[in-house]
């Protein structure tokens, strides 16, 4: 393969490499401000991670999800197929075309624009197989590509199709961008079939080529879609810093921090402005969430959050006091943003921590009353949790299982609980809550017991992760029962009625509890899917994180929920959480019972 | 008649006149809900809070509508936002985010 | 078989209009869903505000029901209005039942209280509802031969509560706790009665007397307070959290007994009748009269009426009332449409 221009050089790379030298400087100072924003010991992390085997998985993170997009995949094969073909496909096609100025204009390596429009600057004199392979593979992802843009444009008008409901509304910066993308691969086609016949083509340049006849010959026509090729090009380049294509780049080094163990410490700086440009807008989160059923809410999804807390706006506090916490767009996202995380972080930076003032706690003894003999060490404490005492048939149930099971327990809060503080940490509270954890902490490490038996999966997860208690072990009561079920301390006889079992957040998503409560069921009734897996369970609607949610819109997200609970018809709702059957019981027109009262109502 | 020049003014009457409304205008603005309350006390009946110490949400609405901030302001702030009240509340108060409002009120962060 | 008017249920309401229709000398089919008529007021002992037997009540709207032809046990599975004039009904036994016009006087159903969960109805023996303790009194048996030395009532379980999607108020809960209250220090006079309420509706002539006799002749204590949870300590009984608004401190209180005043919500098992008769419903889901004020036994259906507490809450007297002027506007309207 000969060099067609002497030089290498044409006028009309100068946008395009504009384009890329200021992507650079931008990527550059973006980097270097993250990593600057980390702490020392995140910093050693990371340098650790690149430097041992965790490399390996790096780079096959980077593969899966950045240019393959397996999660996306899972989700919907068209939406994969679409996101996939153009991101593994263009990185291809760079790719291939770099490897084609080393094999062949091995003198102009390292030259910035002349991989990308190496079918300009070559010349092929005669037909030799050399540059056919790499022709054909080029034009074969340049097809991909292709095909993957015609997909997203048919995703703006249909995007039922490709398993969305809703699609993200685009600001100004989006749409830019994604014009000028979608106008860069026919115009490639377009370019690299007008020179097919001079530097060689395969089945796609070379097909049109032949098409355009007499206008392939014409330079003029040449030149001028060589420079639309650029400017397209150039004008992606310069818009991309402001547009949801920034996740191109940043999600690489998403995955390296992530890779390295680190997570969000500000709701902006550091690691978090990594997750926040890698959010693509895919709009995936929009349809999970639960808010987006009661109409206008959809507004305060994560993407559109994320989309505040980059702009730095005032108002992104306000939508993350909105958000229910239930982590289900934490789940479903395919770049893994823990928006849930960068809303608490938010509200922990706004909350008013002088205010609040627990002094009272401290002057309460501890009192720990005990149905056992008090010199025993009582093996299970149990907390009923403020949500409880709302709901006691659940205790009640529970009191009957293990007094039938011989268990020695207490009651710990009997008559009345200090709150577990998960409440007030998902309200931004978590310095403030330390107070509680500390009252709490006493009153249990003093009873000396050796399991703490919880029934509500919010108190659950907070004493699992904000407590230390000193190897007590903590147990949620769906957990519990199963364990005497195994150990057969209690027996059961299975009815012959149909159940669907309800996954709370802060149990399922929230502390990867699936399958014992499922076997408890299992034990006792027949259990039937919902149309949800067990890790999209739709929130019941009553969670606190929320600060502002009215009653009725709470309402219409538990409707919703029970809508797709019992699209099997079951006969019963069983909910393992003292708010989720609240919830459900008020809407429900079916029986709605806890785990606690189905097992108790088929002992033996 | 001759102007005598002294008069015993009352302290203990809650004087409906002239009390400072700024932050019940505020919380009505913001949700609305607060306009709502009966007084049935079932908020301060079950909260955590009341159990140890003088918190008492309904009252603290009684205050701010009597325009007395900062003694409501000083009575809620042993809460711990548990949220038993919102969901004891006949009436669909959503109790917790008053509360928080009322403290960011005094924070002055941004309401 | 063939009538004038069809009048679906035979309560009060639907038996007073019954009597009274057939007085008019016309062909009046009265149906029943229950074995016996006389629907809620069966289970009553005695009435307020003076103490009257609701069994007397009964007996007299009994004796007065003419040449109606009652069927019991029976109800309607299906109804349809054919052209104008006519409506054709088939009961669950299979009979078919040609009319030229319905009143539906199908009444009430009390809130099962198990829905307020923290209350536990259903879980602890010595929570009951109104009706369970009328139920007593009229057996005869009270609260159990162990006279009890503390009870309490809870006014509004079920009621003026958007938590389970009732903002109604029932109106009669207030004058019946006060009564009830009365009727157990009568039993038990040692006894200490408490009655925890968010407001005191004494609306009615005589209700007010009867209040201040419960004060100061029975001493029975009235807290200004809603109760949010209810408990059971280790001997069985019951624990009582409250906050008592007027000294603006929450209550605590152990009881033996405690007695939920359930409140009167629409029957909405009933809700396939007014379908298929395109009634228009209220959100409480009691069915909304032409008009609240004149024509409130009418409904936006000609030919179909609709009386007693099936358009909301009522006394018993305003039951009676209503049904007689029922009755007369049905006669009205048969003669319209006899005369074409």
């Amino acid at each position: 393969m000969k060099e067609r221009i002497i030089f290498g050089y044409d006028p009309f790379v100068i946008p395009f490499t504009l384009g890329v030298i200021f992507i650079l400087l931008y990527l550059g100072t973006g980097t270097v401000r993250i990593l600057l924003n980390l702490k020392r010991e995140e910093a050693l992390n990371l340098l650790s991670s690149i430097f041992s085997v965790k490399l390996f998985k790096t780079f096959k993170d980077i593969l899966f999800n950045v240019l393959l997009h397996i999660k996306i995949f899972k989700r919907n094969i068209l939406l994969g197929y679409m996101h996939a073909s153009i991101a593994f496909g263009w990185f291809m096609l760079i790719f291939i075309g770099h490897i084609e100025v080393i094999l062949y204009t091995p003198q102009r390596n390292g030259v910035i624009y002349y991989p990308v429009f190496f079918r300009y600057f070559v010349m092929e004199t005669s037909q030799t197989l050399r540059g056919a392979f790499f022709f054909f593979l080029m034009d074969l992802f340049l097809l991909i590509v292709l095909s993957g843009v015609a997909l997203a444009i048919y995703k703006r008008f249909r995007s039922v199709r490709l398993g969305m409901k809703r699609t993200t509304r685009l600001k100004t910066g989006d749409k830019i961008a994604l014009w000028s993308l979608w106008m860069i691969f026919p115009l490639r086609l377009l370019a690299e079939s007008f020179t097919a016949d001079i530097s060689g083509g395969s089945f796609l340049t070379s097909t049109i080529n032949n098409l355009l006849g007499e206008f392939a010959e014409s330079t003029l026509y040449m030149d001028t879609i060589w420079w639309a090729y650029s400017c397209a090009l150039a004008l992606f380049l310069f818009a991309l810093p402001f547009s949801r294509y920034m996740h191109i780049p940043t999600e690489i080094l998403l995955i390296f921090l992530r890779n390295a163990g680190i997570k969000s410490t500000s709701s902006r700086d550091g690691f978090a402005e990594s997750e926040i440009y890698s959010c693509s807008s895919c709009g995936i989160c929009i349809d999970a969430c639960p808010m987006s059923v009661s109409g206008n809410k959809s507004e305060y999804t994560s993407v559109y959050l994320l989309r505040k807390l980059r702009r730095r706006r005032q108002d992104s506090l306000f939508m993350a006091e909105q958000c229910l916490m239930c982590g289900k767009c934490v789940e479903l996202c395919p770049v893994e943003i823990d928006s849930c995380r960068l809303k608490l972080l938010k509200k922990r930076e706004n909350f008013p921590n002088k205010i609040f003032d627990y002094d009272y706690l401290g002057k309460r003894e501890p009192v720990v009353e005990s149905r056992a003999n008090l010199e025993k060490k009582s093996k299970v404490l149990y907390y009923a949790g403020c949500m409880t005492h709302l709901t006691p048939q659940i205790y009640k149930s529970l009191f009957n299982i293990m007094d039938r099971a011989k268990i020695e327990y207490s009651f710990m809060d009997r008559d009345g609980s200090i709150c577990c503080g998960r409440p007030l940490i998902l309200s931004g509270g978590e310095n403030t809550a330390k107070d509680l954890v500390e009252a709490n902490s006493k009153i249990i490490l003093s009873s000396n017991a050796d399991i703490l038996l919880l029934s509500c999966p919010i108190c659950f997860k907070v004493f699992n992760e904000n407590y230390n208690l000193n190897g007590v072990k903590v147990m949620h009561h769906s957990q519990y029962i199963n364990l005497l079920i195994k150990e057969e301390k209690i027996k059961l006889k299975k009815g012959d009625f149909s159940v669907v079992y309800h996954d709370p957040c802060d149990l399922g998503r929230g502390s990867l509890v699936y399958t014992e409560p499922r076997e408890v069921i299992s034990a006792v009734a027949i259990l039937k899917d919902s149309s949800n897996l067990p890790n999209e369970s739709i929130c019941c609607g009553g969670s606190l994180a929320s600060r502002r949610f009215t009653q009725s819109e709470r309402d219409s997200v538990t409707l919703h929920s029970l809508e797709k609970l019992n699209v099997n018809n079951p006969q019963k709702l069983v909910t393992s959480c003292p708010l989720c059957l609240k919830s459900f019981a008020k809407l429900n027109k079916r029986e709605t019972l806890d785990i606690a009262q189905l097992v108790e109502n088929q002992m033996i | 008649m001759v102007d005598f020049g002294f008069k015993l003014s009352s302290s203990n009457r809650i004087d409906l006149d002239s009390c400072d409304s700024d932050l019940f205008l505020k919380l009505k603005a913001e949700s609305g809900t607060i306009k709502q309350c009966i007084a049935c006390g079932s908020c301060a009946s079950s909260c955590s809070a009341a159990n140890f110490t003088g918190v008492n949400f309904r009252k603290t609405i009684l205050l701010i509508e009597r325009g007395k901030n900062e003694e409501a302001k000083e009575l809620i702030k042993g809460c711990m936002l548990c949220g038993k009240c919102t969901l004891v509340c006949p009436r669909g108060i959503n109790t917790r985010e008053i509360i928080l409002s009322i403290n960011q009120y005094y924070k002055k962060e941004r309401f | 078989m063939e009538g004038d008017v069809l009048i679906i249920g035979g309560g009060p309401a639907g038996m007073e209009t019954a009597s009274r229709i057939s007085d008019f000398k016309r062909n009046v089919i009265l149906v029943e869903k229950e074995r016996e008529l006389g629907g809620h007021i069966l289970k009553w002992d005695r009435l307020f505000p003076d103490g009257i037997l609701a069994s007397d009540i009964t007996k007299d709207l009994k004796a007065s029901l003419g040449n109606t032809k009652v069927i019991l046990g029976s109800y309607l599975a299906s109804i349809e209005k054919r052209d104008d004039y006519h409506f054709v009904a088939q009961l669950s036994s299979g009979e078919i039942i040609r009319c030229s016009s319905v009143v539906l006087a199908t009444g009430f159903k009390l809130f099962p209280a198990q829905k307020k969960q923290e209350y536990g109805y259903g879980l602890y023996d010595r929570v009951i509802t109104n009706e369970d303790l009328e139920t007593r009194f009229k057996k005869s048996e009270g609260l159990g031969k162990e006279a009890p030395k503390r009870v309490g009532f809870v006014h509004c379980v079920g009621s003026r509560d958007e938590k389970i999607c009732n903002k109604q108020c029932s109106k009669l809960c207030c004058i019946t706790a006060v009564k009830q209250a009365i009727e157990l220090k009568q039993l038990y006079p040692d006894a200490e009665i408490f009655c925890f309420y968010m407001d005191l509706r004494m609306y009615g002539r005589g209700y007010e007397d009867l209040y201040l006799e419960a004060q100061s002749k029975y001493g029975i204590r009235f807290i200004r307070g809603r109760v949010s949870e209810i408990s059971q300590d280790q001997s069985g009984l019951v624990i009582v959290k409250a906050e008592d608004t007027l000294a603006s401190r929450p209550l605590k209180i152990t009881l033996d007994w405690v007695i939920l005043m359930a409140g009167i919500i629409s029957e909405r098992e009933n809700d396939y009748l007014t379908q298929q008769l395109s009634l228009q419903l209220g959100e409480d889901g009691f069915i909304n009269s032409l008009d609240p004020i004149i024509k409130t036994d009418q409904t936006n259906i000609p030919g179909v009426f609709v009386t007693g507490s099936a358009t909301g809450p009522k006394t018993l007297p305003e039951v009676l009332s209503e049904a007689r002027s029922t009755a007369l506007t049905v006669n009205e309207y048969l003669n319209k449409i006899k005369n074409g």
